[in-house]
């Protein structure tokens, strides 16, 4: 019961803070957050860069980070836009082919984080600044620095069209949020990403094959890039080397904002999908104040350094738990 | 008292607007939009722009609102922007509010002025990071009779209701060479140093100020082609070192691109020639400030971003009135001229940066 308790308390700390937010913001711009347009933008908004975030959570799990995230979009996003706005192709099939070529090569992209990763034993943040730039700079050369665009109407609807009333960004993130807390939470699977995060020499001598463990869990990061490059190449109906680049520091604070270990090791979905929320909400909330950007990131940053005091302060006490809890 | 129920009714309105949106599959966003709109004309007659939400201050005391969105703020360029955004809404009494992203990224640029079409504004004054991400965001601004200028970079073409440029290229060859033949006294030999041979803007100003001067002072003698120095202060420095060597009667350097006179102003200023030969050019104030307070760089020239930008509200402001934006229009206050084609307006003025007036600006 006690290691329950413990074991969400991050959790219940994030979700008083976005409670807090939404009531300042609230009250402060006099009930205008909670109209109908502010949070239909809001669900369109944060999908894109919360599905960056759990791509860059499952990696900082194993004690990793991917740096390559918001070019492995990147490049995704442009190659899905040629085959989009290729004029040979009918409106269906350029369609199928473009998200299919999207987030395929994001898969791919993963694949090759993974495998330089698990199977040659190099740390990831140097591997993945690698591929980081070597995504960029094919991304570059494809589009020699411009923007693709163009795209059939149709596609439009991925970022911006509705189902059933609820956005098909916040559907998507919805759906891989929970499929995300699954596979790690409820899977024997997710019990070996934790376990190697937490002590990655240990997990291979309980018998466990690292290697395939990381290579999927990159993987997966890329496949997050691929469809939050879905969402962003439908959402701004065109794409370009740089779209994202300001998100890729962003989804690191979400996650250890969401009370994951940097170290690896622990993690919640339920906390980063928080943290993801607060961050979009700060930001929403400042803009609907008419209050200058730059405070909205102060104003993550602090409450960034807020959260981790309070958690730190709270587990002072019982600081060797840390690693173990999700071993039990 | 007034205002306050007139804030209650917009509350109770935009909860109403959520169980609505909520309600309606598909396609609501633009649905309870155009549902709302009736409703907000009646609730504020003062409101200026059938924006769909009347959420925000605008709608709420009538007052005209205009975003100005840089492509991204915290760098001292964009702040002498905000310094004529603020003056704007000092003399014309309207609202302006300058903010943009912390890094030049269009996504986050684009979900600023989402989040502020929500809140409600009149017109949107933009540089776009990126011109194609931002069409949809644009287009869905127009559908809400916001009127959208661009300035710095153009948006998608036939989005923009109103195009600001910062700069006439004919004006500003011009007034580099009126400081050039000030300095010089009028004749004598001088050469140019340019950022580069290809470089199409930099080749205007030359050819604009070289025509003009060939007729307005005769007695100027260019002695060689413009001479490279690939956009680098130390380049500039090494050309304008052996342009003085090879021409002793050497009495001018112009320098185009913002290091080159920089460059051949340590040059005059390493062999004490200061009063000699004079430099001037196109610069960055606080890079010349020291040159300019010793004399190896008589003037820069620039344009003037303060006065750009509150010619470019005003002007928004005037075609969100419906106004019709003429040719040789005056800007009021600054008293200044703006020349119009089609939907192009050129702020034409430069600023001229000397000993005197240099420390005034930081930028």
């Amino acid at each position: 019961m006690k290691k329950i308790k413990a074991k969400s308390s991050e959790v219940y700390v994030l979700l008083g803070v976005l409670a807090a937010i939404i009531i300042l913001f609230g009250v402060a711009s006099g009930g205008a957050l909670f109209s109908g347009n502010i949070l239909q933008t809001f669900a369109f908004q944060f999908p894109e860069f919360g599905l960056l975030a759990l791509g860059m959570m499952v990696a900082i799990l194993t004690g990793g980070i991917n740096m390559s995230l918001v070019s492995t979009a990147a490049l995704a996003g442009i190659l899905g836009a040629m085959v989009l706005s290729n004029p040979a192709l009918d409106e269906t099939t350029a369609i199928t082919l473009g998200i299919v070529v999207c987030v395929g090569s994001a898969c791919l992209m993963g694949a090759l984080n993974g495998a330089i990763i698990a199977c040659l034993n190099v740390p990831p943040m140097l591997v993945t600044i690698g591929t980081m730039t070597l995504f960029e700079g094919i991304s570059l050369n494809l589009t020699e620095g411009g923007a693709i665009s163009g795209f059939p109407e149709t596609f439009f609807q991925v970022g911006s069209g509705s189902i059933l009333g609820i956005p098909i960004p916040l559907l998507l993130f919805i759906i891989m949020a929970v499929i995300l807390f699954l596979l790690l939470e409820k899977t024997p699977w997710g019990e070996k990403v934790y376990m190697l995060g937490s002590n990655p020499k240990v997990t291979r001598y309980s018998g466990i094959n690292n290697t395939a463990v990381l290579f999927r869990v990159y993987v997966l990061s890329g496949l997050m890039c691929g469809l939050a490059a879905l969402i962003m190449i439908s959402r701004y109906n065109s794409t370009k080397v740089d779209y994202g680049a300001s998100y890729l520091l962003q989804t690191v604070s979400a996650v250890v904002l969401g009370g994951t270990s940097i170290s690896g090791g622990y993690g919640k979905v339920a906390g980063t999908v928080i943290a993801i929320l607060v961050i979009q909400m700060i930001t929403t909330g400042f803009n609907l104040l008419g209050i200058n950007k730059l405070f909205t990131d102060i104003c993550v940053g602090a409450v960034l350094i807020a959260v981790l005091a309070a958690n730190s302060l709270k587990e002072s006490g019982k600081l060797n738990f840390s690693k173990k809890r999700n071993l039990a | 008292m007034k205002k306050r129920l007139l804030a209650v009714l917009m509350v109770v309105l935009a909860v109403a607007l959520v169980f609505t949106g909520c309600g309606t599959p598909a396609a609501n966003s633009s649905e309870s939009a155009e549902a709302s709109a009736p409703a907000a004309e009646e609730s504020s007659e003062a409101s200026t722009a059938d924006s769909p939400e009347p959420a925000g201050d605008a709608a709420e005391d009538g007052e005209f609102t205009a975003l100005v969105l840089p492509k991204m703020i915290g760098i001292p360029i964009f702040d002498a922007f905000e310094a004529g955004a603020v003056k704007a809404m000092e003399d014309y009494g309207i609202n302006v509010i300058y903010t943009g992203p912390t890094t030049a990224d269009a996504v986050e640029q684009v979900k600023i002025l989402e989040d502020y079409l929500n809140k409600g504004i009149d017109c949107v004054v933009v540089a776009p990071n990126d011109p194609a991400a931002f069409t949809p965001v644009l287009k869905k601004a127009k559908e809400q009779g916001v009127t959208v200028v661009d300035w710095d970079s153009y948006a998608e073409e036939g989005i923009a209701d109103l195009s600001c440029r910062q700069l006439n290229d004919e004006e500003f060859g011009k007034a580099i060479w009126d400081g050039l033949a000030e300095a010089m006294g009028e004749e004598g030999e001088y050469a140019i140093i340019t950022g580069g041979l290809s470089a199409e803007n930099l080749n205007t100003w030359i050819a604009a100020g070289t025509t003009y001067a060939e007729e307005k002072y005769p007695n100027l003698k260019l002695v060689t082609d413009p001479v490279p120095c690939d956009e680098k202060q130390q380049q500039a420095y090494t050309k304008a070192q052996e342009l003085i060597q090879a021409y002793p009667d050497l009495k001018g350097i112009v320098g185009i691109s913002t290091p080159a006179p920089i460059g051949a102003a340590q040059a005059v200023q390493e062999k004490g020639l200061q009063d000699k030969i004079a430099v001037v050019g196109t610069v960055c104030p606080n890079d010349a400030k020291p040159f300019l307070e010793d004399g190896s760089l008589d003037s820069g020239y620039l344009y003037d971003p303060t006065g750009f930008m509150n010619a470019t509200v005003y002007l928004a402001w005037q075609k969100a009135l419906g106004k019709e934006i003429t040719d040789q229009m005056e800007i009021p206050n600054t008293g200044e001229k703006v020349t119009v084609e089609g939907s192009d307006v050129t702020y034409a003025p430069p600023l001229k940066f000397t000993k005197d007036n240099v420390n005034d600006y930081n930028f």
